[in-house]
C-alpha cells in the first residue's frame, strides 16, 4: 500500500512525530486503519484525501484530543507517548476559525498564551507586534463579527503561530476562502513559515495547494484512512506563483490526481452502496 | 492606512445606535404621558367613582403627602429584592456549573429542585418567616427561592450548548477545566442566562412583596396590605404605582446590563 516509501529517503535524521499502524474506530465507523506517517523537524507536509477519509481524525489524534485504538504506536520527539501527552504541546488550528465573539482580534490571538499563564499585557504587546505580518494592523480592537472570512482566518492563524510549538497542525485553513485570497494566503504562509521555521502538517482538499506548499504530500485512502501514497516534492524554494504552470509541477499533479481520483471513486461507490 | 477601515466600521455603528436609543426613550416617555392623561381624563369624563379608580392626581397627591413612607418602603423592598436576586442568580449559576460537572449530582438533586418549585410560594413563605423571623433576610430568601431555579435551568442549557470543537481547541492549548469554564463556557452561557435573569427580576420582586405580607413594618407589601385593611383605595393605587416603578426600573436595569455584557448578540 505504501508505494514510494522505500525509495523516499528519511526526511530528517530524527522525525518530530511518527505514527505506526494507527487505527481509530468510532462505534461502527472505522475512521483510520493502519495509518503510518512521519514528519521531520522543520518539514512542511501536506495531506490530501477524499472527504470523510479521516484527515481531521488524524489531526485530533496528533493534537492529543482523541486517543487512537490500542495497538498502534505514536512517537513524539523520539519518545513513545499517548495522544493525551500531546495536549498543550502541539499548535492546532481546527477547520473552522472558532474565534470567541466576545473577544477582540488581539484577545482572540493571545488566547493560547493566556492559557499558558503569560501576563495579558505582555502577550498583547507580542501579538500587537505580529499584527502587520498577518495583515491585521489597525484591527486589534475589532470583534470577529466585524471581519471578513479571510481576516478571521488570519486571526485564527495568528493564534496558532503565537502558540509557539514545534509542530503546527493546520486543518484546511484556506478551505473557505475564494480562489484569489487563497493563493495570496498560500504565498503569505510560505513566507511566514520560512521565517519562523516550524514543522507544519497541513490538510487540504486542493492538490495544487498541496504541491505548492509541501515538501511532501501524503495522499490518504478512502475510509478507513491510511496513507496511500507519499510523494516527495522536490521543487525549489522559495516557490514562485508561476510554479503551478511548470512541467514538473504538472507531472506531480497528474500522479497525485490519479491516486486521489481512485480513492474518491472508492468512497463514492461506498456511499452508493449505502444508499441502495 | 489600515486604521481607516477600523474607524469607518465603528463610527456609523455608534451613530444610529445612539439616535435609536434617544428616539426609543422619547417614545416611551410620550406613551407614559398619554396613559397618565387618559387616566386622569377618563376618570373625570366618565365620572368613575374613586372607589373603583381614583384620579391619577389624587394618587400622586397621596404619595406626595407622605413621601417618607413610600421612599422607605421602596428602599426596603428594593433591598430585599436585590439581595434575593443577586444571591439567587449566583447560586443558580453555581448549581448549573456543578450539574454540568457532576452528572450524578444532577440526577439526584434536579428532581428535588423541581418539586421545591411546585410548592406555592405562599406556603413556603410561612415556613421561611418561621425560620428567619421577621427580618429583611427572610424576604430576601423568598425572592431567592423564586429566582435561582430559572437561572439554574437556563445557565445549564447555555453551558451545555457550547460548541464541542471550541472546547477541543481550548484543550489542545493545554487548558484546565477551570480555564475552559471561565474563558469559554461561562461567557458562552451568558445570553441564555440573561433570559432567566430578566424573568427573575420580576419574580424576585414578587417574592419580596409576598414575604412582607407575613408581617413587617416597612416595605411596599406592607403599604399595600395596610391600604387594603383600611379600604383606602387611593393608598392601594399609590403602593401599586410605586411597586410598578420599582419593578420596571429593576427590569430595565437588568436588561441594560444584558445589553452591556452580551454585546456580541446571537452569533453563529
Ligand atoms: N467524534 C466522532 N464520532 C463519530 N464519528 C466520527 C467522529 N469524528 C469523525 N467521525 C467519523 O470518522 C470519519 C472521518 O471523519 P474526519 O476525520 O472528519 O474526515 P475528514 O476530515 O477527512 O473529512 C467520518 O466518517 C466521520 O463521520
Ligand atoms: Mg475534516
Amino acid at each position: 500500500m505504501l508505494r514510494h516509501q522505500d525509495d523516499a529517503p528519511a526526511p530528517a535524521p530524527e522525525p518530530l512525530i511518527e505514527l505506526k499502524g494507527v487505527d481509530k474506530t468510532f462505534g461502527p465507523v472505522k475512521a483510520l486503519s493502519g495509518l503510518s506517517a512521519r514528519v521531520g523537524r522543520g518539514e512542511f507536509v501536506t495531506v490530501v484525501g477524499p472527504s470523510g477519509c479521516g484527515k481531521s481524525t488524524l489531526f485530533n489524534i496528533v493534537a492529543g484530543l482523541e486517543e487512537p485504538d490500542p495497538g498502534g504506536a505514536l512517537r513524539f520527539e523520539g519518545r513513545s507517548c499517548h495522544a493525551a501527552d500531546l495536549l498543550g504541546r502541539v499548535s492546532f488550528m481546527p477547520q473552522r476559525d472558532l474565534l470567541l465573539p466576545w473577544r477582540t482580534v488581539i484577545d482572540n490571538a493571545i488566547l493560547a498564551l493566556e492559557i499558558e499563564g503569560r501576563p495579558r499585557k505582555e502577550a498583547r504587546a507580542e501579538a500587537l507586534r505580529m499584527l502587520p505580518e498577518f495583515g491585521l494592523a489597525g484591527f486589534e480592537a475589532q470583534y470577529p463579527h466585524q471581519l471578513s472570512g479571510g481576516m478571521r482566518q488570519r486571526v485564527a492563524l495568528m493564534r496558532t503561530f503565537l502558540f509557539e510549538r514545534d509542530l503546527m497542525l493546520l486543518d484546511e485553513p484556506f478551505g473557505a476562502l475564494d480562489a484569489l485570497t487563497r493563493t495570496l494566503m498560500q504565498r503569505w504562509l510560505l513566507d511566514v513559515w520560512q521565517r519562523h521555521r516550524r514543522t507544519i502538517l497541513f490538510i487540504t482538499h486542493d492538490v495544487d495547494e498541496a504541491i505548492f506548499l509541501g515538501d511532501r504530500v501524503l495522499v490518504m485512502t478512502a475510509r478507513p484512512g491510511a496513507v496511500k501514497l507519499e510523494q516527495r516534492i522536490d521543487l525549489p524554494r522559495p516557490r514562485r506563483p508561476d510554479l503551478v504552470t511548470a512541467p514538473e509541477f504538472i507531472r506531480l499533479k497528474r500522479t497525485l490526481l490519479e491516486a486521489i481520483e481512485e480513492e474518491s471513486l472508492k468512497s463514492f461507490q461506498i456511499a452508493e452502496e449505502k444508499i441502495r | 492606512m489600515s486604521a481607516a477601515p477600523a474607524l469607518a466600521a465603528s463610527t456609523p455603528a455608534a451613530g444610529p445606535r445612539a439616535g435609536l436609543f434617544a428616539r426609543r426613550v422619547a417614545g416611551r416617555v410620550a406613551a407614559l404621558l398619554a396613559v397618565a392623561l387618559a387616566w386622569e381624563g377618563l376618570v373625570l369624563l366618565l365620572g368613575i367613582r374613586p372607589f373603583y379608580l381614583p384620579r391619577l392626581s389624587s394618587v400622586l397627591a397621596a404619595i406626595a403627602a407622605s413621601p417618607g413612607a413610600y421612599a422607605a418602603g421602596f428602599l426596603r423592598t428594593l433591598a430585599e429584592t436585590l439581595i434575593g436576586f443577586v444571591a439567587g442568580g449566583a447560586f443558580g449559576v453555581a448549581v448549573a456549573v456543578a450539574f454540568l460537572r457532576l452528572r450524578a449530582l444532577r440526577e439526584m438533586v434536579f428532581p428535588l429542585f423541581v418539586v421545591s418549585q411546585t410548592i406555592p410560594v405562599i406556603a413556603f413563605g410561612a415556613l421561611v418567616v418561621l425560620w428567619f423571623g421577621n427580618t429583611l433576610i427572610a424576604k430576601a430568601v423568598i425572592a431567592f427561592y423564586l429566582t435561582f431555579f430559572p437561572v439554574t435551568v437556563n445557565a445549564l442549557i447555555g453551558l451545555e450548548s457550547v460548541d464541542p470543537r471550541q472546547i477541543a481547541l481550548m484543550r489542545s492549548f493545554g487548558a484546565s477545566p477551570r480555564q475552559i469554564l471561565l474563558r469559554l463556557q461561562l461567557p458562552s452561557a451568558l445570553p441564555q442566562t440573561f433570559v432567566a435573569l430578566r424573568l427573575a427580576a420580576s419574580l424576585s420582586l414578587v417574592g419580596a412583596i409576598v414575604g412582607e405580607w407575613f408581617g413587617d413594618t416597612t416595605g411596599l407589601g406592607v403599604l399595600l396590605l395596610q391600604a387594603m385593611y383600611n379600604e383606602n383605595v387611593v393608598a392601594i393605587w399609590a403602593a401599586l404605582l410605586v411597586s410598578a416603578l420599582l419593578g420596571t426600573g429593576f427590569y430595565s436595569a437588568v436588561a441594560l446590563l444584558e445589553r452591556r455584557l452580551v454585546f456580541w448578540g446571537a452569533e453563529q
